[in-house]
Protein backbone atom coordinates (compact mmCIF):
# COMPACT_ATOMS: atom_id res chain seq x y z
CA UNK A 1 0.00 0.00 0.00
CA UNK A 2 2.91 2.41 0.88
CA UNK A 3 4.14 2.32 -2.73
CA UNK A 4 0.73 2.61 -4.30
CA UNK A 5 0.14 5.45 -2.10
CA UNK A 6 3.39 7.44 -3.02
CA UNK A 7 2.85 6.68 -6.79
CA UNK A 8 -0.51 8.20 -6.10
CA UNK A 9 0.35 11.10 -4.37
CA UNK A 10 3.94 12.13 -6.92
CA UNK A 11 1.50 12.44 -9.84
CA UNK A 12 0.04 15.63 -8.26
CA UNK A 13 3.41 16.79 -5.49
CA UNK A 14 6.04 16.97 -7.91
CA UNK A 15 7.56 19.24 -5.19
CA UNK A 16 7.15 17.69 -2.35
CA UNK A 17 9.66 15.01 -0.95
CA UNK A 18 7.58 11.84 -0.19
CA UNK A 19 10.35 10.43 2.00
CA UNK A 20 10.72 13.45 4.44
CA UNK A 21 9.39 13.31 8.09
CA UNK A 22 8.56 16.76 7.72
CA UNK A 23 5.77 15.89 5.04
CA UNK A 24 2.89 18.48 6.08
CA UNK A 25 5.41 20.99 6.55
CA UNK A 26 6.42 21.03 2.81
CA UNK A 27 2.65 20.94 1.50
CA UNK A 28 0.28 23.97 1.02
CA UNK A 29 -3.46 23.82 1.80
CA UNK A 30 -3.88 22.61 -1.95
CA UNK A 31 -1.39 20.03 -1.45
CA UNK A 32 -3.48 19.20 2.15
CA UNK A 33 -6.52 18.51 0.09
CA UNK A 34 -5.73 16.79 -3.09
CA UNK A 35 -4.47 14.33 -0.83
CA UNK A 36 -7.63 13.98 1.44
CA UNK A 37 -9.57 14.08 -1.59
CA UNK A 38 -7.21 11.36 -3.78
CA UNK A 39 -7.03 8.68 -1.03
CA UNK A 40 -10.81 9.21 0.04
CA UNK A 41 -11.31 7.92 -3.82
CA UNK A 42 -9.05 5.63 -4.09
CA UNK A 43 -10.13 3.86 -0.80
CA UNK A 44 -13.60 4.58 -0.45
CA UNK A 45 -12.78 6.15 2.80
CA UNK A 46 -14.19 9.30 4.58
CA UNK A 47 -11.33 12.24 5.59
CA UNK A 48 -12.61 14.90 7.33
CA UNK A 49 -10.96 18.39 8.46
CA UNK A 50 -10.11 16.37 11.66
CA UNK A 51 -7.83 13.96 10.19
CA UNK A 52 -6.06 16.67 8.23
CA UNK A 53 -3.36 16.72 11.05
CA UNK A 54 0.28 17.47 10.89
CA UNK A 55 0.43 14.40 12.65
CA UNK A 56 -1.45 12.24 10.11
CA UNK A 57 0.30 13.77 7.78
CA UNK A 58 3.83 13.66 8.98
CA UNK A 59 5.12 11.70 6.47
CA UNK A 60 4.10 8.65 4.40
CA UNK A 61 4.06 5.80 7.11
CA UNK A 62 1.90 7.81 9.23
CA UNK A 63 -0.15 8.51 5.86
CA UNK A 64 -0.57 4.63 5.44
CA UNK A 65 -1.59 3.93 9.04
CA UNK A 66 -4.76 6.68 8.40
CA UNK A 67 -5.98 5.02 5.15
CA UNK A 68 -5.40 1.44 6.90
CA UNK A 69 -7.13 2.59 9.64
CA UNK A 70 -9.96 4.35 8.16
CA UNK A 71 -10.47 1.10 6.15
CA UNK A 72 -10.33 -1.07 8.99
CA UNK B 1 -3.69 60.71 5.83
CA UNK B 2 -2.17 57.54 6.59
CA UNK B 3 -3.23 53.90 7.66
CA UNK B 4 -1.23 54.27 10.29
CA UNK B 5 -2.85 57.54 11.81
CA UNK B 6 -6.28 55.45 13.00
CA UNK B 7 -3.49 53.04 14.56
CA UNK B 8 -2.25 55.91 16.40
CA UNK B 9 -5.64 57.13 16.95
CA UNK B 10 -6.79 53.20 18.74
CA UNK B 11 -3.66 53.46 20.87
CA UNK B 12 -4.62 56.43 22.54
CA UNK B 13 -8.58 55.44 22.56
CA UNK B 14 -8.70 51.81 23.89
CA UNK B 15 -4.98 51.01 23.97
CA UNK B 16 -6.21 47.71 25.40
CA UNK B 17 -7.90 47.07 23.07
CA UNK B 18 -6.79 43.36 21.24
CA UNK B 19 -5.25 44.53 18.00
CA UNK B 20 -3.81 41.49 16.51
CA UNK B 21 -3.50 37.51 16.96
CA UNK B 22 -1.05 34.73 15.77
CA UNK B 23 -1.33 31.98 17.73
CA UNK B 24 -0.74 32.17 21.48
CA UNK B 25 0.13 35.85 20.49
CA UNK B 26 -2.01 38.61 21.38
CA UNK B 27 -0.93 42.68 21.19
CA UNK B 28 -2.92 45.56 21.89
CA UNK B 29 -3.60 48.70 19.71
CA UNK B 30 -1.59 50.42 22.57
CA UNK B 31 1.08 47.58 22.09
CA UNK B 32 1.04 47.51 18.33
CA UNK B 33 1.96 51.32 17.89
CA UNK B 34 4.44 51.47 20.46
CA UNK B 35 6.08 48.46 18.26
CA UNK B 36 5.55 49.96 15.66
CA UNK B 37 7.11 53.30 16.59
CA UNK B 38 10.65 52.02 18.03
CA UNK B 39 11.00 49.97 14.68
CA UNK B 40 10.30 53.28 12.97
CA UNK B 41 12.83 54.75 14.80
CA UNK B 42 15.45 51.85 14.24
CA UNK B 43 15.12 52.14 10.77
CA UNK B 44 15.81 55.86 10.48
CA UNK B 45 18.93 55.52 12.84
CA UNK B 46 20.14 52.87 10.51
CA UNK B 47 20.25 55.18 7.39
CA UNK B 48 16.68 54.74 5.99
CA UNK B 49 16.13 57.57 3.46
CA UNK B 50 12.44 58.82 2.79
CA UNK B 51 10.85 57.50 0.35
CA UNK B 52 13.54 54.54 -0.26
CA UNK B 53 12.33 51.55 -1.01
CA UNK B 54 12.76 48.61 1.66
CA UNK B 55 12.58 45.04 0.45
CA UNK B 56 10.89 42.86 2.96
CA UNK B 57 10.32 38.73 3.68
CA UNK B 58 6.05 38.14 4.08
CA UNK B 59 5.48 36.20 6.93
CA UNK B 60 2.41 35.12 8.59
CA UNK B 61 3.66 37.22 11.54
CA UNK B 62 2.68 40.29 13.82
CA UNK B 63 6.42 41.51 14.10
CA UNK B 64 5.62 41.74 10.08
CA UNK B 65 3.08 43.95 10.37
CA UNK B 66 5.11 45.90 12.81
CA UNK B 67 7.63 45.88 10.18
CA UNK B 68 5.38 47.08 7.25
CA UNK B 69 3.48 50.09 9.51
CA UNK B 70 7.01 51.25 10.60
CA UNK B 71 8.48 51.78 7.18
CA UNK B 72 5.80 53.66 6.02
CA UNK B 73 6.08 55.69 9.61
CA UNK B 74 9.79 56.49 8.65
CA UNK B 75 8.44 57.61 5.33
CA UNK B 76 9.40 54.76 3.39
CA UNK B 77 7.67 52.31 0.76
CA UNK B 78 7.23 48.76 1.78
CA UNK B 79 7.83 46.02 -0.64
CA UNK B 80 7.08 42.51 0.90
CA UNK B 81 7.82 39.70 -1.23
CA UNK B 82 6.10 36.08 -1.62
CA UNK B 83 7.90 33.82 1.08
CA UNK B 84 8.70 31.66 -1.25
CA UNK B 85 10.41 33.29 -3.77
CA UNK B 86 13.69 32.20 -4.38
CA UNK B 87 16.74 33.87 -2.92
CA UNK B 88 17.73 34.40 -6.35
CA UNK B 89 15.25 36.33 -7.40
CA UNK B 90 14.71 38.16 -3.90
CA UNK B 91 18.63 39.71 -4.39
CA UNK B 92 17.90 40.63 -7.87
CA UNK B 93 15.01 42.27 -6.50
CA UNK B 94 16.23 44.08 -4.08
CA UNK B 95 19.23 45.26 -6.47
CA UNK B 96 17.02 46.67 -8.57
CA UNK B 97 14.77 48.94 -6.47
CA UNK B 98 17.45 50.17 -4.56
CA UNK B 99 18.20 52.97 -5.61
CA UNK B 100 14.67 53.24 -7.09
CA UNK B 101 13.00 56.62 -6.08
CA UNK B 102 9.29 56.13 -6.42
CA UNK B 103 6.58 59.37 -6.64
CA UNK B 104 5.67 60.73 -3.66
CA UNK B 105 2.77 59.32 -1.49
CA UNK B 106 3.79 55.72 -2.36
CA UNK B 107 2.82 53.20 0.44
CA UNK B 108 3.94 49.88 -0.92
CA UNK B 109 5.25 48.03 -3.84
CA UNK B 110 3.02 45.05 -4.18
CA UNK B 111 4.16 41.88 -7.33
CA UNK B 112 1.46 40.73 -9.04
CA UNK B 113 1.29 38.95 -12.60
CA UNK B 114 -2.25 40.71 -12.34
CA UNK B 115 -3.57 42.32 -15.21
CA UNK B 116 -0.66 42.21 -17.96
CA UNK B 117 1.17 39.35 -17.54
CA UNK B 118 4.63 38.76 -16.42
CA UNK B 119 5.62 40.04 -12.58
CA UNK B 120 4.76 43.70 -12.20
CA UNK B 121 6.11 46.09 -8.75
CA UNK B 122 2.58 47.64 -8.67
CA UNK B 123 2.91 51.08 -6.71
CA UNK B 124 0.04 51.50 -4.06
CA UNK B 125 -0.56 55.21 -2.77
CA UNK B 126 -1.08 55.89 1.07
CA UNK B 127 -4.12 57.33 -0.55
CA UNK B 128 -5.35 54.54 -2.29
CA UNK B 129 -5.07 52.27 1.10
CA UNK B 130 -7.25 55.00 2.92
CA UNK B 131 -9.77 54.57 -0.27
CA UNK B 132 -9.79 51.06 -0.53
CA UNK B 133 -9.75 50.74 3.30
CA UNK B 134 -13.07 52.91 3.66
CA UNK B 135 -15.08 51.03 0.60
CA UNK B 136 -14.39 47.65 2.47
CA UNK B 137 -15.92 49.22 5.53
CA UNK B 138 -18.69 50.67 3.91
CA UNK B 139 -19.68 47.98 2.07
CA UNK B 140 -19.32 45.31 4.19
CA UNK B 141 -19.74 46.87 7.95
CA UNK B 142 -16.44 46.15 9.73
CA UNK B 143 -16.90 47.63 13.00
CA UNK B 144 -14.92 47.83 16.17
CA UNK B 145 -16.64 44.05 16.88
CA UNK B 146 -15.16 42.83 14.09
CA UNK B 147 -12.77 39.89 14.11
CA UNK B 148 -11.28 39.26 11.29
CA UNK B 149 -9.34 36.27 10.35
CA UNK B 150 -6.84 36.54 7.38
CA UNK B 151 -5.27 33.39 5.60
CA UNK B 152 -3.82 34.35 2.93
CA UNK B 153 -0.15 36.29 1.78
CA UNK B 154 -0.21 39.29 3.49
CA UNK B 155 1.79 40.81 0.37
CA UNK B 156 -0.76 39.67 -1.51
CA UNK B 157 -3.36 42.20 -2.30
CA UNK B 158 -6.53 40.06 -1.40
CA UNK B 159 -5.21 39.47 2.12
CA UNK B 160 -3.57 43.07 2.65
CA UNK B 161 -6.35 44.93 1.90
CA UNK B 162 -8.19 43.31 4.81
CA UNK B 163 -5.63 44.49 7.48
CA UNK B 164 -6.71 48.13 6.24
CA UNK B 165 -10.22 48.20 7.29
CA UNK B 166 -9.44 46.37 10.44
CA UNK B 167 -6.79 49.43 11.81
CA UNK B 168 -9.28 51.82 10.36
CA UNK B 169 -12.61 50.92 12.39
CA UNK B 170 -10.62 49.10 15.70
CA UNK B 171 -10.90 45.68 15.04
CA UNK B 172 -9.14 42.97 15.45
CA UNK B 173 -7.28 40.39 12.99
CA UNK B 174 -6.05 37.40 13.31
CA UNK B 175 -3.25 36.15 11.61
CA UNK B 176 -3.28 32.28 10.17
CA UNK B 177 -0.03 30.90 8.31
CA UNK B 178 -2.27 29.52 4.96
CA UNK B 179 -5.00 27.04 4.97
CA UNK B 180 -3.36 23.60 5.18
CA UNK B 181 -3.86 23.52 9.08
CA UNK B 182 -7.80 23.50 8.92
CA UNK B 183 -7.57 22.60 12.68
CA UNK B 184 -6.34 26.27 12.82
CA UNK B 185 -8.54 27.75 11.01
CA UNK B 186 -11.37 26.54 13.16
CA UNK B 187 -9.68 26.87 16.40
CA UNK B 188 -9.18 31.02 14.61
CA UNK B 189 -13.22 31.11 14.00
CA UNK B 190 -14.12 29.69 17.54
CA UNK B 191 -12.73 33.37 18.35
CA UNK B 192 -15.08 35.05 21.39
CA UNK B 193 -17.45 36.89 19.58
CA UNK B 194 -20.61 36.58 17.05
CA UNK B 195 -18.81 39.20 14.43
CA UNK B 196 -16.65 36.82 12.92
CA UNK B 197 -15.12 37.50 9.31
CA UNK B 198 -12.79 35.87 6.88
CA UNK B 199 -11.64 36.33 3.41
CA UNK B 200 -11.45 32.80 1.36
CA UNK B 201 -10.21 32.25 -2.55
CA UNK B 202 -12.16 29.97 -4.45
CA UNK B 203 -9.96 27.56 -3.76
CA UNK B 204 -10.64 27.63 0.12
CA UNK B 205 -13.94 27.53 -0.02
CA UNK B 206 -13.83 24.20 -1.78
CA UNK B 207 -11.63 22.81 0.65
CA UNK B 208 -14.05 23.76 3.60
CA UNK B 209 -17.13 22.25 1.55
CA UNK B 210 -15.17 18.98 0.70
CA UNK B 211 -13.52 18.55 3.98
CA UNK B 212 -15.82 20.53 6.91
CA UNK B 213 -18.91 21.11 6.20
CA UNK B 214 -20.60 19.85 9.63
CA UNK B 215 -17.80 22.29 11.47
CA UNK B 216 -18.80 25.89 8.96
CA UNK B 217 -22.29 25.08 9.67
CA UNK B 218 -21.59 24.87 13.66
CA UNK B 219 -20.14 28.37 13.17
CA UNK B 220 -23.73 29.56 11.09
CA UNK B 221 -24.34 31.96 14.18
CA UNK B 222 -20.92 33.72 14.51
CA UNK B 223 -19.66 34.30 11.06
CA UNK B 224 -20.88 37.61 10.24
CA UNK B 225 -19.37 37.69 6.39
CA UNK B 226 -17.40 35.88 4.14
CA UNK B 227 -15.67 37.61 1.29
CA UNK B 228 -14.47 35.85 -2.14
CA UNK B 229 -12.53 37.28 -4.83
CA UNK B 230 -9.25 37.09 -6.95
CA UNK B 231 -10.65 33.85 -9.05
CA UNK B 232 -14.26 32.84 -9.89
CA UNK B 233 -16.24 31.36 -7.34
CA UNK B 234 -18.23 28.08 -9.00
CA UNK B 235 -22.07 28.22 -8.55
CA UNK B 236 -21.87 25.35 -6.64
CA UNK B 237 -19.90 26.21 -4.00
CA UNK B 238 -21.80 29.40 -3.43
CA UNK B 239 -25.45 27.92 -3.23
CA UNK B 240 -23.74 25.15 -1.18
CA UNK B 241 -22.30 28.09 1.69
CA UNK B 242 -25.71 30.11 1.06
CA UNK B 243 -27.64 26.94 2.42
CA UNK B 244 -24.29 26.27 5.44
CA UNK B 245 -24.71 30.08 6.08
CA UNK B 246 -28.26 31.65 5.50
CA UNK B 247 -27.60 34.52 8.12
CA UNK B 248 -24.12 35.28 6.79
CA UNK B 249 -23.43 37.75 4.54
CA UNK B 250 -21.36 36.45 1.35
CA UNK B 251 -19.18 38.96 -0.67
CA UNK B 252 -17.75 38.48 -4.47
CA UNK B 253 -15.77 40.96 -4.63
CA UNK B 254 -14.01 42.30 -7.85
CA UNK B 255 -10.37 43.73 -7.10
CA UNK B 256 -6.84 43.41 -7.82
CA UNK B 257 -3.64 45.24 -6.77
CA UNK B 258 -3.53 47.70 -9.74
CA UNK B 259 -7.47 48.06 -9.45
CA UNK B 260 -7.68 48.03 -5.95
CA UNK B 261 -11.23 47.04 -4.46
CA UNK B 262 -13.84 47.93 -6.43
CA UNK B 263 -17.21 46.35 -6.54
CA UNK B 264 -18.82 43.76 -4.33
CA UNK B 265 -22.18 41.85 -4.23
CA UNK B 266 -23.65 39.80 -1.41
CA UNK B 267 -24.76 36.49 -3.08
CA UNK B 268 -26.73 35.22 -0.31
CA UNK B 269 -29.22 37.40 -1.20
CA UNK B 270 -31.61 34.33 -2.77
CA UNK B 271 -30.82 34.79 -6.13
CA UNK B 272 -27.04 33.86 -5.92
CA UNK B 273 -25.66 35.09 -9.03
CA UNK B 274 -22.74 33.33 -10.62
CA UNK B 275 -19.95 36.09 -11.84
CA UNK B 276 -21.79 38.66 -10.19
CA UNK B 277 -19.28 41.30 -9.13
CA UNK B 278 -22.36 44.08 -7.92
CA UNK B 279 -22.16 47.38 -7.38
CA UNK B 280 -19.28 49.22 -7.36
CA UNK B 281 -18.06 50.71 -3.97
CA UNK B 282 -17.97 54.66 -3.23
CA UNK B 283 -14.19 55.48 -4.37
CA UNK B 284 -14.53 53.42 -7.52
CA UNK B 285 -16.22 53.48 -10.82
CA UNK B 286 -16.86 50.98 -13.52
CA UNK B 287 -17.37 51.28 -17.38
CA UNK B 288 -17.42 48.80 -20.09
CA UNK B 289 -15.51 49.37 -23.60
CA UNK B 290 -15.89 48.89 -27.15
CA UNK B 291 -13.87 45.67 -26.71
CA UNK B 292 -15.83 44.18 -23.56
CA UNK B 293 -13.08 44.85 -21.22
CA UNK B 294 -13.41 46.13 -17.56
CA UNK B 295 -12.28 50.12 -17.27
CA UNK B 296 -11.80 50.97 -13.91
CA UNK B 297 -11.42 54.57 -11.98
CA UNK B 298 -11.22 56.40 -8.89
CA UNK B 299 -9.01 56.22 -5.91
CA UNK B 300 -8.30 52.97 -5.46
CA UNK B 301 -6.25 52.51 -8.55
CA UNK B 302 -2.15 52.35 -8.82
CA UNK B 303 -0.23 54.94 -8.76
CA UNK B 304 1.61 52.76 -12.18
CA UNK B 305 3.49 50.18 -12.15
CA UNK B 306 7.41 50.75 -10.57
CA UNK B 307 10.51 51.41 -13.16
CA UNK B 308 7.87 50.54 -15.89
CA UNK B 309 6.43 53.58 -17.41
CA UNK B 310 5.76 52.24 -20.91
CA UNK B 311 3.62 49.26 -19.07
CA UNK B 312 2.14 51.39 -17.20
CA UNK B 313 0.86 54.15 -19.99
CA UNK B 314 -0.62 51.14 -21.67
CA UNK B 315 -3.23 49.98 -19.08
CA UNK B 316 -3.35 53.60 -17.44
CA UNK B 317 -4.78 56.62 -19.18
CA UNK B 318 -6.51 59.83 -18.65
CA UNK B 319 -7.26 58.50 -14.75
CA UNK B 320 -8.54 55.18 -16.18
CA UNK B 321 -7.08 51.32 -15.72
CA UNK B 322 -8.08 49.21 -18.64
CA UNK B 323 -8.32 45.49 -17.41
CA UNK B 324 -7.68 41.97 -18.89
CA UNK B 325 -10.38 41.30 -17.85
CA UNK B 326 -14.06 41.07 -20.06
CA UNK B 327 -17.21 42.38 -18.29
CA UNK B 328 -20.83 43.43 -18.67
CA UNK B 329 -22.60 46.07 -16.28
CA UNK B 330 -26.93 44.56 -15.99
CA UNK B 331 -29.68 46.57 -16.19
CA UNK B 332 -29.64 46.81 -12.44
CA UNK B 333 -26.20 48.45 -12.54
CA UNK B 334 -24.18 45.44 -11.10
CA UNK B 335 -20.85 44.28 -12.69
CA UNK B 336 -20.53 40.60 -14.05
CA UNK B 337 -17.17 38.65 -14.66
CA UNK B 338 -17.23 37.14 -18.80
CA UNK B 339 -13.82 36.23 -19.37
CA UNK B 340 -9.91 37.02 -20.00
CA UNK B 341 -8.69 38.83 -22.82
CA UNK B 342 -5.08 37.39 -22.28
CA UNK B 343 -3.57 34.21 -21.71
CA UNK B 344 -2.55 34.30 -17.69
CA UNK B 345 -4.01 31.46 -15.72
CA UNK B 346 -5.85 31.62 -11.88
CA UNK B 347 -3.97 29.16 -9.39
CA UNK B 348 -6.24 29.39 -6.59
CA UNK B 349 -6.28 33.19 -6.99
CA UNK B 350 -2.79 33.39 -7.84
CA UNK B 351 -2.15 34.88 -11.44
CA UNK B 352 0.57 33.22 -13.63
CA UNK B 353 2.02 34.32 -16.99
CA UNK B 354 2.44 31.18 -18.56
CA UNK B 355 5.26 32.34 -20.78
CA UNK B 356 7.14 33.34 -17.85
CA UNK B 357 6.78 29.43 -16.62
CA UNK B 358 7.79 28.31 -20.28
CA UNK B 359 10.91 31.19 -20.31
CA UNK B 360 12.46 29.19 -17.01
CA UNK B 361 11.73 25.69 -18.34
CA UNK B 362 13.44 26.30 -21.30
CA UNK B 363 16.54 26.80 -19.50
CA UNK B 364 16.68 23.31 -19.02
CA UNK B 365 19.11 21.59 -21.30
CA UNK B 366 17.34 18.21 -21.55
CA UNK B 367 14.26 19.99 -22.99
CA UNK B 368 13.54 21.54 -26.96
CA UNK B 369 10.39 22.74 -26.53
CA UNK B 370 7.18 23.11 -24.24
CA UNK B 371 4.26 24.95 -23.51
CA UNK B 372 2.33 25.89 -20.16
CA UNK B 373 -1.47 25.32 -20.20
CA UNK B 374 -4.18 25.36 -17.56
CA UNK B 375 -5.87 22.07 -16.81
CA UNK B 376 -9.19 21.80 -14.56
CA UNK B 377 -8.24 20.89 -10.51
CA UNK B 378 -11.02 19.70 -8.27
CA UNK B 379 -9.78 21.89 -5.43
CA UNK B 380 -7.51 24.75 -7.20
CA UNK B 381 -10.32 25.16 -10.33
CA UNK B 382 -7.48 25.34 -12.31
CA UNK B 383 -3.60 24.03 -11.92
CA UNK B 384 -0.29 24.37 -14.43
CA UNK B 385 0.45 21.83 -16.49
CA UNK B 386 3.59 21.63 -18.19
CA UNK B 387 3.70 19.70 -21.76
CA UNK B 388 7.24 19.23 -23.06
CA UNK B 389 9.06 17.81 -25.57
CA UNK B 390 12.86 16.66 -24.62
CA UNK B 391 15.97 16.31 -26.80
CA UNK B 392 17.17 13.32 -28.47
CA UNK B 393 17.85 10.53 -25.88
CA UNK B 394 16.49 12.27 -23.27
CA UNK B 395 13.44 11.43 -20.79
CA UNK B 396 11.14 13.66 -18.96
CA UNK B 397 11.75 13.69 -15.17
CA UNK B 398 8.62 15.71 -13.40
CA UNK B 399 10.73 16.10 -10.35
CA UNK B 400 14.02 17.66 -12.06
CA UNK B 401 11.83 20.28 -13.88
CA UNK B 402 9.78 21.14 -10.97
CA UNK B 403 12.50 21.47 -8.75
CA UNK B 404 14.44 23.54 -11.14
CA UNK B 405 11.80 25.88 -12.12
CA UNK B 406 11.31 25.99 -8.16
CA UNK B 407 14.73 27.77 -7.98
CA UNK B 408 13.56 30.85 -10.14
CA UNK B 409 10.11 30.98 -9.33
CA UNK B 410 7.70 31.50 -6.58
CA UNK B 411 6.10 27.89 -5.71
CA UNK B 412 2.69 28.41 -7.03
CA UNK B 413 4.69 29.25 -10.67
CA UNK B 414 5.77 25.74 -10.50
CA UNK B 415 3.51 23.33 -12.87
CA UNK B 416 1.82 20.84 -10.96
CA UNK B 417 1.08 18.10 -14.02
CA UNK B 418 3.67 17.12 -16.86
CA UNK B 419 3.81 15.37 -20.24
CA UNK B 420 6.17 14.53 -23.18
CA UNK B 421 5.06 15.07 -26.06
CA UNK B 422 6.64 14.79 -29.69
CA UNK B 423 5.65 18.09 -30.71
CA UNK B 424 4.02 21.41 -29.17
CA UNK B 425 1.64 22.53 -31.68
CA UNK B 426 1.60 26.04 -32.98
CA UNK B 427 -0.66 28.34 -34.77
CA UNK B 428 0.41 29.32 -38.92
CA UNK B 429 2.61 32.36 -37.41
CA UNK B 430 4.83 30.02 -35.25
CA UNK B 431 3.26 30.88 -31.71
CA UNK B 432 1.90 28.09 -29.63
CA UNK B 433 -1.64 27.43 -30.09
CA UNK B 434 -2.68 27.94 -26.48
CA UNK B 435 -6.29 28.06 -27.42
CA UNK B 436 -5.92 24.65 -29.11
CA UNK B 437 -4.93 23.49 -25.02
CA UNK B 438 -7.52 24.92 -23.28
CA UNK B 439 -9.74 23.15 -21.46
Amino acid sequence: MKEEIRNLLEEFLPLVDLDSDFLFAELDSLGVTAIMMTLSEKYGITLEVEDATPKNLRNLDSIVYMVKSKIS
Amino acid sequence: MMIEAYIRHHAETMPDKVAVVNGSQYVSYGCLWRKIQERADELRKNGLRQGGVVVMHTSQTIDFLVGYFAVHLAGAVAMPLEKSMPEKRFNELSERFARFNPPEGVADILFTTGTTGNSKGVMISHDTIIADAENLVESHGYTSQTVFVVCGPLNHIGALSKVYPVMMQGSTLVILDGMRNLEAFFQAMDYPSDKMATFLVPANVRMLLMLAKKRIALLADRIDFIESGAAPLSHADMKALCELLPNTRLFNTYASTETGIIATYNYNDGRCMAGCMGHTMKHAGVRIDSDGRIVCRGRTLMTGYANDFEMTSRILRDGELYTADLGRIDADGMLHLVGRMDDVINVGGLKVDPVEVENVAMELPQIADCICVQVEHPVAGLALKLIVVMKDGESMDRKIIARFISQTLESYKVPLIYEQVDNIRRTFNGKPDRKSYRV
